[in-house]
């Protein structure tokens, strides 16, 4: 086990290599100049900023020169900000993000986890046809559309929380609702559709004929089993969120990582590109490597770390 | 192994939690952060409930994004433009009819030639304490040249000695044209005279700095407020990047008796929709609204549309073979029922345009009348003329008719724009095709740059208020022409109006190469931008250039 | 059940040897499972209503366009931004009035045949455009869903089914491919490919398949070593036998309901790509696009917003309680 989680360590440390490099060559393809007004760059004043930025030499050079900062943990400065570290921009906005992302999460999977679990206890009744009917609607509305009439009916029409902005925790309240929609609608729908499997499994009703409580039945046997599929989209679904999501970040005006990531990429802010993916990246990665480790804790009849012993006959 | 796997997860979490503390960290910034503006806010509200008894006066504006850098050697954007406008003074202010007053300068002498121009400075001080010196401009205006500032080509439009050569790199940044006599005395010389210089010096490019300071904060001057030395009518009291930032009124402005407000915040807002709720919940004073909004505000009191000198107008690509034709530019242009796109597609207050320099821009010197109505409006006509036009132009080219692309960034009203187009000139044009290519704003000036498109809905603000930051741009192979149009007469207009000293005769050169240009339709003007906005009915003295910088809040008020 | 089981001593088995033939008699009848399938699926309401629904929304978008005389690109300034209007069903709301209340066609004269949904600025007949839309937006949807689920199911599938160092090397490209940031993945393939519907597939399609493979290879790894597979196993089945008969019917379920989260996942990140100039060119429409044009409006001019969104709703429960009911009808256990 303490060899399979230090070679997984070692495979993360290639993984983002790899990504580092892919991504550092493909933004080279982007169309434009990484510098802010290029309405108005002329020729020889691009050529001057590119060799004061290091831009006119040969990518080989400008590749390990990066990573060469990168072992430093250096990111680089931005170009569209002058001055500004990348270390420091993704410091200052990742906190806004990550807290409502997280609040998200959290709310989105107590309020799923009940649809869901209600929607398979009652299957096929008006409960779970209500049920199923939320957490629908919830992915078929688009955040834009939902974060929107939130904004205007809780922070203009009945003045409950601050429309927008970010000035106390107040301020996060709102848009961390507006996230946990979609994972409210994605942890109903697959406890639901799990549960009915684990529930019809004999197991089961040999817990049941056991004479063992229906409550410890289904904390115990069914959600326990029925948890392993949402965890695989949990991980990553939660990661993305609080990483900061453009949308909800633009409509409540929070100072969020989400919409300076698109930002970046729209306008070629390289070193930005580079630094956000990279911490991205890291984090997706790190928690799908939890999420490998929990299947184990879930369900003691997985083994990942041993391929050998159920590969191939 | 169980317990252990529990052991591994449980050290996993913490790792991962740690993981977070990086973000914990930022998160108690934050809060940090959220204390200081909770602060700041009871702070507003004790001043604002104050403002009851005391008569503290506060505005709460929105921007549209954060603030690039405050260094003004690397400014480049109207946003941080006006920010420094506010909190800094060069030797130049544009007043409330947008011409320059002399402002950290109290004289300014010119030599007869016109090229020896010597300020003498006012008593002043940095919010640090230190005089503002004549040192601080010749320190600053050759640090842009050694930072290799993105606007240093505003010292070679002004003319100054060198300026040219040192953007080249045959010349060192020293030898720029600009030499403190004195504490109080500013020299600085002309390539020939300019009658643009003085409206330049607003530019804020020209901005003093504090050397020991800018030296003492190394690569973070300007990037935060307190990296920064103020002397203009405000200073900037906070900044939180990607949340707004608050000016203060700035007790040791020279003119401080002139400024009215006591704070300004600034809040970054992104959406519009988000904008006018945060209108409506009183929260902000002043919003720019999209034109999905026009209809359910335009009778509101607080409503008004404000006229920019933005242009957008089509590129036409001249290596084609049908674009060299006139009559068939002329036919494109005059097939559009441009009044029908600003009235009722973009509904916004835009303008339609007919010419290249837009209205209510530039006034002629002698007679103060409008640059617009001293040249009038370029090939107005009816359909029918269109299709005449259209026709002859077809049967020279010995064509029935053509498919080409229309490229448009993707920008909300100018994928509107195309789609107008589109269906305008297919309609009123037989044989016409058009092809929508909408792509990234980049993507849309790389192709424009390359002149690889047929024709381009594109955009020009003016650099400077005066005709010339239109006309100069279609010059045989100058960096904004971009579609390879080449007229020796409109160069020689052109270059003649540059050096031109009598101001009339310079006006006269540019009314003319205008005409050369459009008699023609070398370009299809669409329309000039507006801006539909709230604001609320007790602000007043809000003034709003033409040119960058843009807003003064020196002279604003609460009434 | 009541068969009498003598004591088994070990010389009892014999190893048969490995024949395909003998396989397939032991699967049983296979069109049974089908029958069966259509039979559960028949007797579940909701599932049926769904299906009709979409049946019929599928018919609209394909009749909906000619139904009037208007076509989904014609501009006409007179007819901009008419409230809807259908005679005889005023007092539902289609009476043509804006949000001041005034009757913009009577204050207008437009005496055409009535706008049902309303028009847009450009005075185009958005009945047509909504219907041409759900089209457009139905095509790419499937479209992308099919194609993630195919890829998905196959690299899911084989990356948990092999185990070892196949999984480990799958999964780190899939890691790869997930921290690539696709936008610009996407701006480069749509720069190449020039915009356009097979573009945008393609660009959804790159990423798109990652988190059903993610969900498909969690779900493998859970069944590969229960007792039936092992018994499938014991029995002879061949890799790719196990995986189609046994493995991926068990884990139906999960991916039907992926399956229905791409669909409107493939029909908003369309309207982003659109937004942001990488999508559909206009004058196309697509219910993504009308929505985020809906959107900026949707406070003086609702109507723009309301009839695309309650189109996509519709299609998202259908298809949603449709969903449920095959995985019902398709799932082993729940066989009798």
């Amino acid at each position: 086990m303490v060899k399979f989680v230090i070679q997984r360590l070692g495979y993360m440390v290639v993984t983002l290599l790899i990504i580092i490099t892919i991504t550092f060559f493909l933004m080279q393809l982007l169309p434009g100049t990484p510098f802010s007004n290029p309405e108005k760059l002329s020729d020889r004043q691009l050529e001057v900023m590119n060799a004061k930025y290091g831009l006119d030499k040969p990518l080989a050079i400008q590749y390990f020169t990066y990573l060469g900062n990168l072992i430093q943990g250096d990111l680089g400065v931005s170009f569209q900000s002058q001055g500004r570290t990348v270390n420091a921009m993704i410091g200052e906005r990742i906190g806004p993000s990550a807290l409502i992302g997280g609040q998200g999460v959290v709310i989105g999977l107590i309020l799923g986890l009940i649809l869901g679990v209600i929607s398979a206890l009652k299957h096929n009744t008006i409960f779970d046809y209500g049920a199923v009917f939320i957490a629908v609607l919830g992915m078929s509305i688009p955040s834009f559309v939902f974060a929107a009439l939130m904004q205007y009916y809780i922070g203009v029409q009945w003045g409950l929380l601050p429309a927008a902005l970010w000035k106390d925790y107040s301020y996060s309240i709102m848009p961390s609702l507006a996230l946990s929609v979609l994972v409210i609608a994605t942890v109903a729908r697959f406890i639901r559709s799990e549960m009915l499997e684990v529930l019809g499994q004999d197991y089961v009703n040999t817990a049941r004929a056991k004479g063992i409580k229906e409550v410890t039945v289904i904390l115990r046997h069914v959600l326990r089993n029925a948890l392993i599929p949402v965890v695989t989209v949990l991980g990553p679904l939660a990661v993305s969120i609080m990483t900061g999501t453009l949308v909800i970040e633009k409509i409540f005006a929070v100072p969020g990582l989400g919409e300076q990531f698109t930002l970046s990429i729209l306008v070629n802010d390289y070193s930005v590109i580079l630094g956000i993916t990279l911490f991205y990246s890291a984090l997706f990665i790190f928690v799908i490597f939890i999420v490998d480790i929990l299947y184990g804790i879930l369900d003691p009849r997985i083994s990942i770390g041993g391929g050998k012993k159920d590969g191939t006959s | 192994m169980k317990k252990f796997i529990f052991f591994l997860f449980v050290a996993a979490f913490m790792i991962f939690a740690a993981g977070c503390g990086f973000d914990n960290g930022s998160e108690d910034a934050t809060s940090d952060n959220e204390d200081t503006t909770s602060e700041n806010d009871t702070n507003n509200e004790n001043s604002e409930s104050e403002g009851d008894t005391s008569g503290e006066k506060v505005i709460n504006l929105t921007q549209t994004a954060d603030i690039p850098t405050l260094d003004s050697a690397h400014a480049h954007d109207g946003i941080a433009f006006t920010v420094l406008n506010n909190v800094n003074e060069g030797l130049y202010r544009g007043n409330e009819n947008h011409n320059p007053e002399l402002a950290m300068a109290e004289d300014h002498q010119i030599s007869e030639d016109g090229t020896v121009h010597t300020f003498t400075l006012r008593d002043a001080q940095w919010s640090n304490g230190d005089p503002v010196t004549a040192h601080d401009f010749e320190y600053s205006w050759k640090r842009i040249f050694e930072v290799v500032g993105h606007y240093n080509v505003m010292f070679e439009t002004a003319g100054i000695e060198n300026a040219s050569a040192i953007i080249d790199g045959e010349k060192s940044p020293d030898e720029l044209g600009v030499v403190a006599e004195d504490d109080k005395t500013l020299v600085v010389t002309l390539e020939g005279p300019n009658a643009l210089f003085t409206q330049l010096l607003t530019f804020p490019v020209f901005l003093p700095q504090n050397q020991a300071f800018v030296e003492e904060m190394g690569d973070g001057y300007g990037v935060e407020a307190e990296n920064i030395l103020f002397n203009g009518p405000f200073v900037l009291d906070s900044w939180q990047h990607d949340q707004g930032w608050t000016y203060k009124k700035n007790p040791n402005y020279w003119d401080a008796d002139a400024v009215n407000v006591d704070e300004i915040n600034v809040n970054v807002v992104k959406e519009t929709s988000t904008g006018v709720n945060l209108w409506e919940t009183e929260a902000v004073d002043r919003i720019l609204l999209s034109s999905a909004y026009v209809d359910e505000f335009q009778s509101d009191e607080s409503f008004n549309t404000e006229v920019r000198p933005s242009i957008v107008f089509m590129r036409f690509n001249h290596n084609l073979e049908q674009f060299q034709n006139a009559n068939i530019r002329q036919a494109i242009d005059m097939a559009i029922d441009k009044k029908g796109l600003t009235d009722t597609i973009l509904n916004n207050g835009s303008v339609p345009l007919y010419s290249l320099v837009p209205y209510e821009f530039s006034y002629s010197p002698d007679e103060e009348k409008d640059f617009r109505e001293l040249n009038g409006e370029f090939n107005q006509g009816s359909v029918e003329e269109a299709q005449e036009l259209w026709e002859e132009g077809l049967s020279e080219i010995g064509s029935d008719g053509f498919e080409v692309a229309l490229t448009v960034a993707d920008d909300e009203n100018h994928v509107k724009s195309a789609e107008y187009l589109k269906n305008q000139l297919e309609t009123n044009l037989p044989g016409l095709t058009l092809e929508i290519k909408t792509v990234p704003f980049e993507a849309r000036l790389e192709q424009e740059k390359a002149v690889e498109y047929d024709m381009v809905v594109s955009t020009w603000g003016p650099d400077y208020s005066d005709p010339m930051t239109y006309i100069d741009m279609w010059v045989t192979d100058g960096p904004a022409n971009r579609m390879d149009y080449s007229d020796e007469t409109f160069d020689q207009l052109v270059a003649d109006a540059k050096v031109e000293t009598d101001a009339a005769t310079r006006y006269q050169l540019m009314l003319d190469a205008e005409k050369q240009l459009l008699d023609e339709m070398h370009i299809a003007p669409l329309y000039q931008r507006a801006d539909s906005l709230l604001t609320r009915t007790n602000i007043k003295g809000l003034v709003r250039h033409p040119a960058a910088p843009e807003y003064e809040y020196k002279w604003i008020d609460v009434e | 059940m009541a068969h009498h089981k003598p004591e088994i001593t070990d010389d009892l088995f014999v190893h048969e040897p490995l024949e395909e033939g003998k396989a397939e008699e032991l699967a049983g009848t296979p069109s049974n499972f089908w029958v069966e399938a259509a039979k559960r699926l028949l007797k579940n309401k909701g599932a049926i209503m769904g299906l009709i629904t979409i049946i019929i929304i599928a018919i609209l978008a394909l009749v909906g366009p000619l139904m009037n005389q208007y076509d989904y690109q014609d501009q006409d300034l007179i007819r901009s931004n008419l409230p809807p209007l259908v005679t005889g069903m005023e007092w539902m709301g289609f009476n043509g009035e804006d949000s001041h209340g005034t009757n913009v066609y009577a204050e207008r004269e437009v005496t055409d045949a009535p706008a049902w949904f309303g028009t847009d600025e450009f005075g185009r007949d958005l009945w047509t455009r909504v219907w041409k839309g759900t089209q457009i937006s139905l095509f790419i949807a499937l479209t992308a869903a099919f194609l993630d689920l195919v890829i998905g199911v196959i690299y899911g599938g084989v990356s948990a089914f092999y185990g070892g160092r196949v999984d480990n090397v799958m999964q780190r490209i899939v890691e790869i491919l997930v921290g690539i940031p696709n936008l610009i993945l996407i701006i480069l393939f749509i720069l190449i490919l020039d915009p356009g519907i097979t573009s945008i597939i393609l660009a959804m399609v790159i990423t798109g398949w990652v988190n059903m493979s993610r969900i498909v290879r969690g779900q493998v790894l859970q069944l590969k070593g229960q007792e039936f597979v092992l018994a499938s196993r014991a029995l002879g089945a061949s890799n790719k036998r196990l995986m189609w008969k046994h493995l991926i019917p068990n884990v139906m379920g999960p991916i039907i309901v992926t399956l229905m989260f791409t669909i409107p996942t493939a029909i908003f990140f369309e309207a982003f790509l659109s937004f942001i100039g990488l999508g559909l060119q206009p004058p196309l429409a697509s219910l993504g696009t009308l929505i985020e044009d809906g959107y900026q409006e949707m406070r003086f001019f609702s109507y723009k917003l309301i009839f695309p969104a309650i189109i996509i709703s519709a299609i998202m429960i259908s298809f949603n309680v449709l969903g449920d009911g095959l995985r019902d009808a398709l799932d082993p256990k729940m066989r009798k």
